[in-house]
């Protein structure tokens, strides 16, 4: 059937006269839609494979394992293989380690109680600033971002209970916000329960919970924008690891080649109203708490 | 070819040779097939009896069709559910490849067994006195280790893999004819990839040790006790370790498809039933490399499992809470180098609960038998920091290998 394809595809090449593609090629779906418009303008046909270059298998992947795993770099390119972020590629090879952002697992579907974790490594991950810590509690293994003091031997507490009275917290362990005294640095919020911690997680940074009103807190996140989610959303005591990583000096243009990040263009462009110092008020509170409006009703 | 220049196009199925196009633009995205309803009741007319396909009716589903003989070539085997030897409750099992997270600890708490460092004193002595047998001995010893690290090969230098093999070998050799009569060596033999299977309840878990462990010595003797009585129950005062939060079943691989089943690899009529020594050589796959703490407790689990086989085997699968006679099991692994040396001895098949008496167990860890085998001196700013050849030979390592080998022999 292809060499059917390749021989009437060849068939109708011809410099005389205008090709009538459309009709030949048309219950051929792999040649595409051929247009043809103009004298001469020959569509090629595929002889290669589908590139399946661009495809991101390696992030498929169901199952939590520790096991580090290869990661395909992209260079900044997109799925159509144009450069849609400039200035990435190369780069030391990484491996990816899965970093549970939920700290409220279980590990059985039925448990509902406070558990304890033990930290049995803290190492360093070529993925991220933070340090990462390997916990182990019952019967299953995971990775986490490393608190600022976290060591290997330490326990830490994973508890989703909100008593009446606020928990004195130790560093590492994460509680839901309505169980945390206000005032604590918190870091690895989730704006909505059981969604997994996507905010506060660079090396060093921690946010403030700042107060707690009826069923909701509002935490400062470190670019002192406040948010406000429900407080039952789980968070981690403490600052994150890592903590002078933003004080470390690059000193050569090579170190950076080594982290990935490719020279910008060189070209002077016009700076536009983006540029500058900008003093502006701080943006209002954002809320992540969906309550029911009344015109609903 | 693949991405063309600075128009490149889209990768699907278009390819154009010009630089300037006005259709390089994004083909539509492919369109999803229409969703099928499914309205349970109603009689569905498809094209399935004409034989071809017609416009507006229903494309005709048939049953999948599966092979009404059995074809070795293409067969999938029953999910887990299916198949016979399937129980609600799982197993958790320690096999050859198993890394567990709190080594020694872990393996002691779920074999029930109290951990002394350090050789037991008669065994010591026994050592000891094997001091000078033959004249030579220190030199052959040398010679052995020589020839695995530098002899045995016609490239510069052999693979850790292969001389850990042929010093073992040649240490074996060694002790064989260090051995004072021949008659005490014919009751001994050499066995290797046999597969072990031991099974044990503990609290409400069920155990199994399996697979295929290193080189093992049988001999038609039992090994003699190695500690008195009084030791023995002694061991009931002793607490074994937990390590919460950490449960002890952590790294083993939990199975719902398993036989309880006992066999130390061999059938009843064998000559030689009683393990000896269990030899363990370190794997050199990067995939399943063991820190040396999960060395020592793949040790100690393959040995426990040896002797609970055995007793299994003679007192039956009952539990007991003190064997007649408690069985004797010694293992040794090296990577090359460095010995790990262990004497297990089960006293025991009562694992049930964590009060009453206890295993014992002796591991001298981490006995160096020479310091450097180089093929090329270190040579540090024009000073030769470690010399070619064997440099740092201890005696004190072949002495304890010995002193296990004889062991109940002599």
């Amino acid at each position: 059937m292809a060499v059917s394809c390749l021989t009437r595809a060849l068939r109708s090449l011809s410099l005389s006269r205008p090709v009538l593609v459309s009709s030949q090629a048309a219950p051929q779906p792999k040649l595409g839609a051929l247009v043809s418009s103009g004298a001469g303008q020959w569509r090629g046909f595929l002889t290669t494979a589908s590139l399946e270059q661009n495809r991101t298998y390696w992030k498929q992947r169901e199952k939590y394992s520790i096991r580090p795993m290869g990661m395909k770099k992209t260079g900044g390119r997109d799925h159509t293989g144009r450069v849609r972020t400039h200035g990435i590629g190369g780069g030391h090879k990484q491996k990816y380690r899965m970093i549970d952002f939920q700290r409220l697992r279980y590990e059985a579907p039925d448990g509902g109680r406070p558990f304890e974790e033990k930290v049995v490594e803290v190492r360093y991950d070529p993925c991220r600033s933070a340090d990462i810590a390997l916990v182990a509690g019952g019967n299953r293994k995971r990775w986490i971002i490393a608190t600022e003091t976290m060591q290997a031997g330490n326990i830490i507490k994973t508890s989703g209970v909100i008593g009446r009275m606020a928990v004195s917290a130790n560093e590492g362990d994460a509680y839901p916000l309505g169980a945390l005294p206000v005032g604590t640095l918190v870091n690895n919020l989730e704006v909505q329960p059981g969604r997994g911690a996507e905010y506060i997680r660079a090396a060093g940074t921690s946010g403030v919970l700042l107060r707690k009103v009826n069923g909701t807190a509002i935490v400062q996140l470190p670019s002192k924008q406040q948010v406000q989610v429900l407080e039952t959303c789980m968070v981690t005591v403490g600052r994150v690891s890592n903590v002078d990583h933003n004080k470390r000096v690059i000193g050569k243009a090579g170190r950076n080649r080594w982290l990935g990040i490719r020279p910008s263009s060189g070209l002077w462009q016009r700076k536009g109203g983006w540029a500058g110092r900008k003093i502006k008020p701080l943006p209002p509170m954002k809320s992540y708490v969906n309550r029911p409006s009344i015109s609903a009703a | 070819m693949l991405i063309s220049g600075r128009r490149g196009c889209l990768l699907q199925a278009r390819r154009h040779l010009a630089l300037t196009c006005p259709s390089a633009a994004k083909i539509a995205p492919p369109r999803r097939p229409r969703e099928k309803v499914e309205i349970p009741g109603l009689e569905v007319i498809t094209y399935g009896e004409r034989m071809h396909y017609v416009p507006g009716l229903a494309k005709p589903v048939y049953p999948p069709w599966e092979k009404d003989y059995k074809d070795p070539g293409y067969y999938k085997s029953p999910p887990a559910q299916e198949m016979a030897l399937y129980k609600q409750k799982p197993c958790y099992v320690f096999n050859q490849r198993t890394s567990m997270l709190e080594g020694v600890r872990q393996a002691a708490w779920l074999t029930k067994t109290q951990v002394n460092s350090g050789l037991p004193p008669h065994l010591l002595t026994l050592a000891e006195s094997l001091e000078s047998r033959v004249e030579d001995q220190s030199e052959r010893v040398q010679n052995a280790i020589k020839h695995a690290r530098f002899w045995d090969t016609t490239e510069s230098r052999p693979d850790k893999e292969k001389y850990s093999k042929t010093l073992l070998l040649n240490l074996l050799h060694l002790c064989a004819t260090l051995q004072s009569s021949s008659s005490a060596q014919r009751r001994r033999i050499l066995a290797e990839n046999y597969s072990l299977a031991a099974t044990w309840r503990r609290g409400e878990d069920l155990f199994q040790v399996r697979g295929q462990n290193g080189l093992l010595q049988c001999s038609m003797d039992a090994l003699p006790q190695v500690c008195e009585e009084k030791d023995i129950s002694a061991t009931v005062d002793h607490v074994l370790e937990t390590f919460y939060p950490v449960s002890p079943t952590i790294d083993l691989q939990k199975v719902n498809v398993y036989k309880e089943m006992n066999c130390t690899g061999f059938r009843d009529d064998y000559l030689y039933p009683h393990a000896h020594t269990l030899y363990f050589l370190e794997s050199t796959d990067p995939q399943w490399k063991l820190k040396p703490d999960q060395f020592r407790a793949k040790m100690f689990m393959f040995a426990f499992g040896n002797a609970l086989a055995r007793a299994h085997k003679l007192y039956g699968t009952e539990p007991q809470s003190l064997l007649q006679r408690p069985i004797t099991v010694q293992a040794v692994g090296s990577n090359g180098r460095i010995f790990q040396f262990l004497v297990f001895q089960l006293n025991t098949t009562d694992l049930d609960q964590d009060e009453g008496i206890k295993n014992q167990m002796w591991l001298d860890a981490d006995v160096e038998l020479y310091d450097f085998a180089k093929v090329r001196p270190l040579v540090k700013k024009k000073q030769v920091k470690v010399p070619a050849g064997l440099s740092g030979y201890k005696a004190e390592a072949f002495r304890k290998f010995l002193a296990l080998y004889l062991h109940g022999a002599a």
